[in-house]
C-alpha cells in the first residue's frame, strides 16, 4: 500500500491503481517493478505537507493495488481502462502507477479529458513503433485519439516524423529550457492552457534529467529538474481528472521512484487544496 | 424475479445480466488473464435496462451469476398522453398499459412499437 493511502474505497476521493505493464520497453526493462518501487520509496516521506497544512493520510486516498499485467498490451489497456473507469464512476480521481507509459492510454480512455499534459523526454507521437501501435513510444498519439490537444513538457527528442506531427495545432511542445518561462507565464496569467478544461496529467519520469532519475527505461540527457516538474504538477493539478507516474524501474538506488512518489503526493495535496497552493 | 443462472464467461456485450438487483444490458466485457496462481477474472460493465444507471462488477470467469429473462413484445400506441407517457396495447394479451416514452421518440396513435417487459417494468426500444 502507498503510505497514507488507507481510506476505504467507497470513501475515497483518490484511488491509486498499480499498472505494472512492461512489454514494449525498448532499452532497460524493469517498469513492472515501478508501482511497488514507488510505494516503497514513499515510506520515508512525512505525512504532513507544510505548504497546504494538510496530512496526506487525511486526503482520502485509497490504494487499489496492482492490476496484474500480461503480454497483450492492447487487451491489458482495455481491461485497465475499465478498472480506472470504476474509480471515475465512484467519483474519485484515479492515480495510476506504471508500468510503461502505454498504461496512460487506459487512464485517458477512462477519464475522457480535453487536454493531455505530459512530462516526458520523448514526444511519443509515433503512429507505431516496430509495428506496435501500443508501444510506449506511441502513447501521446494514442491519447490524442481521445483528448483534443496535448502539451508535452520537457520533450527533447523524437523522430523526424514525430516532430512533423508535433508541429500540428493540437500539439504544444515545451522544451526543457523554456519550462521555467512557460511556468512563470502560466502563474502570472499571461497564458492559461488549463482553465476550463478537463486535464489528464501524465508524469513520465524520464522527463527528468537522468542525473535525477536514472531508474527509467530510456534515459535522455538535458532534462528537467525535479523542481520544474513539481511546478508543472502544481500548475495543472487543480484542473485534473486523472494523473499517473510511469516508466519508473528498479535500475537505480530509488531516485526515480522517490521523485515519482513525491510528485504523486504533490499532485494530491494540490488537487485537494483546489489551487496551486502557493503560499 | 425470472432469472437463469450462467457463468460469467458466458456473458457477452449486448446481452443482459443482473447487477445490484437490477437488470442491466452489458456494454463492455473484458477479461484479465490469470496469473500463475490465480484464475482469470472478467470485468463487466452494464447499464440498467429500466433505470439507465451504469454499473460494473469483476468476478472470476467461472463464477455463477443471474441473467434476467426479459420479454421483447409488440405493442400498438392507443393514445399519446404527453411527451413522456403513452397508452399502449400489448398485442399478445390485448391489455392496455401505460408506459414511459423515450425523450427522442416521436409517437402517434396507431404506431407499432416494441417494448421490453420484466416483472411489470417496461421500456420502449
Amino acid at each position: 500500500m502507498f503510505p497514507g493511502a488507507s481510506t476505504a474505497r467507497e470513501d475515497a476521493d483518490y484511488a491509486i491503481v498499480g499498472a505494472p505493464l512492461d512489454v514494449s520497453t525498448t532499452f532497460q526493462p524493469g517498469a513492472r517493478f515501478g508501482p511497488d518501487r514507488i510505494r516503497r520509496f514513499a515510506e520515508t516521506f512525512d505525512d504532513y505537507d507544510r505548504r497546504t497544512d494538510r496530512h496526506f493520510s487525511d486526503l482520502s486516498v485509497h490504494d487499489h493495488g496492482d492490476v496484474r499485467a500480461w503480454t497483450d498490451a492492447a487487451e491489458y489497456v482495455e481491461h485497465l481502462s475499465g478498472v480506472v473507469r470504476d474509480v471515475v464512476w465512484d467519483d474519485a480521481v484515479p492515480l495510476l502507477l506504471g508500468g510503461e507509459h502505454t498504461v496512460s492510454a487506459a487512464g485517458v480512455d477512462a477519464t475522457d479529458p480535453d487536454l493531455f499534459v505530459c512530462l516526458d523526454a520523448h514526444l511519443d507521437l509515433r503512429e507505431e513503433y516496430d509495428g506496435d501501435e501500443w508501444s510506449h513510444a506511441c502513447v501521446t498519439r494514442r491519447a490524442l485519439e481521445t483528448a483534443e490537444e496535448a502539451i508535452v513538457v520537457g520533450a527533447r527528442t523524437g523522430s523526424e516524423e514525430e516532430w512533423d506531427r508535433a508541429a500540428a495545432e493540437d500539439v504544444t511542445v515545451v522544451p526543457p529550457e523554456e519550462v521555467g518561462a512557460w511556468l512563470r507565464a502560466v502563474k502570472e496569467g499571461e497564458r492559461d492552457p488549463f482553465a476550463g478544461r478537463d486535464v489528464y496529467l501524465s508524469v513520465d519520469v524520464d522527463g527528468a534529467d537522468p542525473a535525477f532519475a536514472p531508474g527509467t527505461g530510456t534515459m535522455e540527457p538535458f532534462g528537467l529538474t525535479p523542481r520544474e516538474m513539481r511546478g508543472v504538477v502544481r500548475a495543472a493539478a487543480p484542473h485534473c481528472v486523472g494523473f499517473d507516474v510511469v516508466e519508473v524501474n528498479d535500475r537505480d538506488d530509488g531516485q526515480a521512484a522517490a521523485l515519482g512518489g513525491k510528485l504523486l503526493r504533490e499532485f494530491v495535496a494540490t488537487h485537494a487544496h483546489g489551487t496551486d497552493g502557493t503560499v | 424475479m425470472v432469472t437463469q443462472q450462467k457463468q460469467v464467461r458466458d456473458l457477452q456485450e449486448g446481452g443482459y445480466v443482473m447487477m445490484d438487483g437490477a437488470a442491466c444490458k452489458i456494454t463492455h466485457y473484458s477479461t484479465a488473464k490469470p496469473g500463475k496462481h490465480g484464475s482469470a477474472k472478467a470485468r463487466v460493465e452494464g447499464k440498467g435496462v429500466f433505470d439507465g444507471k451504469k454499473r460494473s462488477f469483476s468476478q472470476p470467469v467461472d463464477a455463477k451469476i443471474r441473467v434476467p429473462i426479459i420479454e421483447r413484445k409488440q405493442g400498438q400506441v392507443i393514445n399519446v398522453e404527453s411527451d413522456t407517457v403513452a397508452q399502449v396495447m400489448d398485442l399478445d394479451t390485448y391489455e392496455t398499459i401505460t408506459i414511459s416514452t423515450p425523450s427522442d421518440a416521436d409517437l402517434s396513435s396507431e404506431d407499432s412499437i416494441e417494448f421490453l417487459e420484466m416483472e411489470g417494468q417496461r421500456k420502449i426500444v
